[in-house]
């Protein structure tokens, strides 16, 4: 099991997300991905979109989770500080811990 | 099961049987301080976490995978996953890394250790109890088996006497410091780098350069040590001690850019578009490059091709201050 | 699988659609809170005009609403889709060509506008509008809600900028056309480039533009005054403005808004009182001379504090643009404080004359008291443009509604002194009503005909983001 609190950890800082995409420049997965949730505002809202229980798991968003470099440099980026790499780490282990709504079967891409 | 899944839990499972996340020989982390005789007891260890004798492991069992499998855009993890359910066992897969690249990495931990000793420092060596640290378990979300590593080898730690340990990578240093306090209770251990004790002896006049390098070298900042430990300026002040001119790409320090190798487990033709964009920044402004990290040396040093020659930090820094 | 979307992928090839409900979530959402009612069936991402035009005579045909997408940064909901299809620049991201002789650079849409500056800087140039979002925001998405930014008082909004655009048309066979031209002078009758900037993608899909570039700056002066008193404020900008100087940068934020950056994000300078921070662009020679200038104006008007930077290098290493710059995060900091986790910022956008600065400021003060709204206040005052940013929770029916109509009484403040409902972020769903009430008050209500009429004629069908402006 995760660690206690982990999940009100991840939703808080997800939560905590204006959506304004002033982070997804610095990200070097997004120009290479086939979408949005290849950078850190989509992965921030998918993280949060499966913790909040809006949504079961997908291939795409399990893709999105794991394809992220905990790099940080979106964090640095963002006017609000939120902390990426801490959304998407958690967000994997919730997932794993089969927390978030069964596992899927993903199939991580590059664009094109 | 997915075939992600099913490769994270191989993987952790790799980690529980063997201490290690994919086949590698006994005895490979420490092959590289037999010829040194360091001592095996004191209180104050070098603990490389094995992630530099990793790396070669790692870059050779991607490209065995990405030659066995034909498929393109396939993943690493279907192509392992489907090469494991072939073969059964992960551990029949026989990883041969390049031996040129394990000569390196083990190069630049020889460098590091004669670095030390340049500086005065008095340290032991773990041999076989220098034991990885588990954080690819931790990043890619596996935290109970990652907390289970974690406690054996603090276990192990401990009961070598060790209360301090100097680390030689950003993502050992970053386990140990940040990570492991949350997962192993009673944590209690000092954790610096050796660029922090080196960049300190400097300071304080326990270590002179005997040569100036007279080279001009363009720097590369690991993300976890600029972003996440604020290991940002003592590289650069050994280095320029050391007669490197630096130069600065245009994305560097805090706003520095991966090098991709993250992705490797997971979709390495994402690594390589990564590390051919950073390489592609860095050759426009040197062709030396310095890294400070085995997973960046290796996916920079790949993405090179001829461009520009890509060295760990530690080896420029032995052969400056007289450690080589 | 939707079949629309598989429809989609055999029209497009299988990797520019998704519709993974996931993934189409996260191009139903905007900055101010504002969500799609209906999510899209798939999200398109085009690699050419080409294929912008294909997926447009397609959806001519069957009738399938498309939402143009840059990089939803826009306010007031312009973006937002409504079930349909998401078209996403996300892949169209190419800079093509930059000519210093030409003055011009030559973009695909989803170029975004600090990328193009990084590049343009190579050449000593820039792109000069510079909305506080050009982190995010896209070429096409600036040009199609007519953004302005921080030097928008010296060099105007997009209008000014964009001398050529490719354009695809919503018809049967999604004709691609060139309009507008290469140089900045240019008749070519009726002025269909400006009619599509600001036109919030509700007339045609922008697949390339011809921008105009400008040399950057030799030097530019900084100086960030705080007042006790609003007046004097506003009488230094105007005083500025009479010594005959066109500053670049020219941003305004009230005291209580200073506070609450204070509160929230921390600044580097003691900040207290009302804010005024300015920049000049100088020759590298008259630096001393201009900044004595600048800040003795500033101190004979009353600032209480000044600080001064001889460069813009030197503005950032002191931090003077810091408080400007936490505007944003503040104000959704303070929401968050205010009403609590999930709670955003409705961010208005109006202009008002700048001789009638001060009586909007007091107006949008008075309607943050009589509805006891959290409400943060900035703008752009060389231009007269108020960002006042009101506090809501758009999870909680009653909150929308109450910041709804005091967004409503702001607009109508705006036009009661002869100001515009929307300076920059656009009308899109939000401002409709705003927009018929400034007509109306011009007398010019036969304008929305007009406008309703030339949707038309575009759009017939009216599938390319219905809803919007009219
Ligand atoms: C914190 C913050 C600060 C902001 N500051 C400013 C500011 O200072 N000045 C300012 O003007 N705005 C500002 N904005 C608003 C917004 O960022 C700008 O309007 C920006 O230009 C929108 O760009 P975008 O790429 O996000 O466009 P989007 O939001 O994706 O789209 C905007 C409009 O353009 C249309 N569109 C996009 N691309 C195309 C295309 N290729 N063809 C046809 N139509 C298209 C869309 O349908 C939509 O109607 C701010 C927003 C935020 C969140
Ligand atoms: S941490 Fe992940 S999301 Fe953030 S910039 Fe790096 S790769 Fe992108
Ligand atoms: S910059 Fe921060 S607030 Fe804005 S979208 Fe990215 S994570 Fe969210």
């Amino acid at each position: 099991m995760p660690a206690a609190g982990l999940r009100e950890r991840v939703l808080e800082e997800a939560g905590r997300c204006a959506y304004c995409g002033f982070c997804e420049a610095a990200c070097p997965t997004l120009r290479h991905g086939p979408h949005r949730g290849y950078g850190p505002r989509g992965r921030v809202e998918i993280a949060r979109r499966l913790l909040e229980g809006l949504s079961k798991p997908t291939g795409e968003a399990v893709a999105s989770l794991f394809t992220c470099l905990l790099c940080g440099a979106c964090r640095v980026k963002c006017p609000l500080g939120v902390d990426v790499p801490l959304v998407v780490r958690g967000a994997r282990s919730l997932y794993l811990a089969g927390v978030l709504g069964g596992r899927v079967g993903a199939r991580p891409r590059l664009r094109g | 099961m997915s075939a992600l899944d099913q490769v994270l839990s191989l993987m952790a499972e790799y980690v529980e049987r063997t201490g290690f996340p994919l086949p590698v020989p006994k005895g490979f982390q420490y092959r590289w301080a037999e010829p040194l005789g360091l001592p095996r007891r004191g209180r104050v260890y070098l603990y490389t976490g094995a992630l530099y004798q990793l790396a070669p492991y790692v870059e050779a069992l991607v490209e065995q995978l990405e030659r066995v499998e034909e498929r393109p855009g396939a993943g690493i993890v279907l192509r392992l996953a489907r090469a494991v359910s072939r073969v059964v066992d992960l551990s029949k897969i026989a990883v041969r890394p390049d031996p040129a690249r394990v000569e390196q990495v083990e190069r630049v931990l020889r460098s590091v250790a004669g670095l030390l000793r340049a500086a005065g420092v008095e340290y032991a060596y773990l041999y076989e109890d220098d034991l990885y640290s588990g954080i690819l378990l931790y990043d890619m979300g596996l935290d109970e088996a990652f907390e289970r590593h974690a406690r054996r080898v603090y276990a192990r730690l401990r009961e070598r006497g060790a209360e301090k340990v100097i680390t030689v990578d950003p993502h050992t240093t970053r386990a140990l410091r940040q990570v492991y306090p949350e997962y192993v209770p009673g944590f209690d251990l000092e954790v610096v780098s050796y660029l922090e004790v080196l960049d300190e002896a400097l300071g304080a006049g326990r270590l002179r350069p005997s040569a100036s390098l007279g080279l001009r070298a363009v720097i590369h900042d690991p993300c976890v040590y600029a972003r996440f430990l604020g290991i940002v300026e003592q590289p650069r002040r050994l280095l320029r001690a050391a007669g490197v001119e630096l130069a600065e790409p245009p994305r560097s320090r805090r706003m520095t850019y991966c090098c991709g190798g993250p992705a490797e487990a997971v979709l390495p033709a994402l690594a390589r578009r990564i590390a051919e964009t950073r390489m592609g920044e860095l050759a426009g402004v040197g062709d030396t490059v310095v890294t400070l990290c085995p997973i960046c040396l290796v996916n920079l040093g790949r993405a090179a091709r001829g461009r520009a020659r890509v060295v760990d930090a530690a080896e420029l820094l032995a052969r400056a201050f007289g450690a080589g | 699988m939707g079949r629309l979307a598989s429809e989609l992928r055999a029209l497009l090839g299988e990797g520019k659609v998704v519709d993974d409900p996931l993934v189409v979530a996260l191009y139903s959402r905007a900055p101010d809170g504002l969500e799609a009612e209906e999510l899209p069936e798939a999200v398109v991402f085009p690699e050419s005009a080409e294929d912008v035009s294909r997926l447009l005579a397609f959806a001519y045909r069957r009738g399938v609403p498309v939402y143009p997408q840059g990089s939803t940064s826009s306010l007031g909901g312009l973006a937002l889709p409504s079930g349909g299809v998401v078209l996403s620049f996300e892949r169209m991201d190419r800079i093509r060509e930059v000519s210093v002789v030409d003055g011009v650079a030559v973009v695909e849409p989803g170029v975004r506008i600090e990328e193009l500056n990084v590049e343009l800087a190579r050449y000593g140039y820039m792109f000069p509008i510079d909305p506080a979002s050009a982190a995010a925001a896209t070429v096409g998405g600036a040009i199609n809600s007519g953004a302005g930014g921080m030097r928008g008082a010296k060099y105007g909004t997009m209008r000014d900028w964009v001398l050529g655009l490719q354009i695809v048309l919503p018809d049967e066979r999604g004709t691609v056309m060139r309009i507008g031209c290469r140089t900045v002078k240019c008749r070519q009758g009726y002025d269909l480039v400006r009619l599509i900037v600001g036109s919030e993608g509700t007339l045609a899909v922008v697949t390339e533009a011809v921008l105009r570039i400008a040399p950057l700056p030799e030097n530019v002066v900084v100086a960030l005054a705080f007042y006790e008193r609003l007046e004097d404020l506003v009488s230094a900008a105007v005083a500025i403005k009479e010594e005959g100087v066109q500053p670049l940068i020219m941003e305004f934020m009230d005291a209580d808004t200073v506070d609450i950056v204070v509160k929230y994000r921390g600044a580097p300078v003691e900040a207290r009182g009302h804010m005024l921070l300015v920049g000049v662009d100088v020759n590298r020679e008259a630096t001393g001379r201009v900044l004595r200038w600048l800040a003795g104006l500033l101190r004979r008007h009353g600032a209480s504090r000044v600080y001064e930077a001889r460069s813009m290098a030197e503005a950032e290493e002191r931090g003077l643009l810091d408080v400007r710059r936490a505007l944003f995060p503040a104000q959704v900091e303070y929401a968050r404080r205010a009403l609590g986790p999930g709670a955003q910022a409705l961010l208005e956008d109006i202009a008002v004359p700048p001789s009638r600065l001060a009586e909007a400021v007091e107006g949008v003060l008075r309607v943050r008291d009589e509805y006891g709204l959290p409400m943060a206040l900035g703008g752009h005052i060389g231009d007269g443009n108020l960002h006042p940013a009101i506090a809501y929770n758009p999870r909680d029916r009653r909150s929308v509604e109450r910041a709804h109509a005091a967004f409503r009484e702001i607009m109508r403040l705006a036009v009661r002194l002869g100001g515009t409902v929307s300076a920059e972020h656009g009308i899109g769903l939000l401002k409709r009503e705003g927009l018929r009430e400034e007509l109306e008050a011009l007398g010019a209500s036969k304008a929305l005909e007009i406008m309703r009429a030339i949707k038309r004629v575009f759009d017939p069908k009216n599938i390319l983001n219905p809803g919007k402006v009219v």
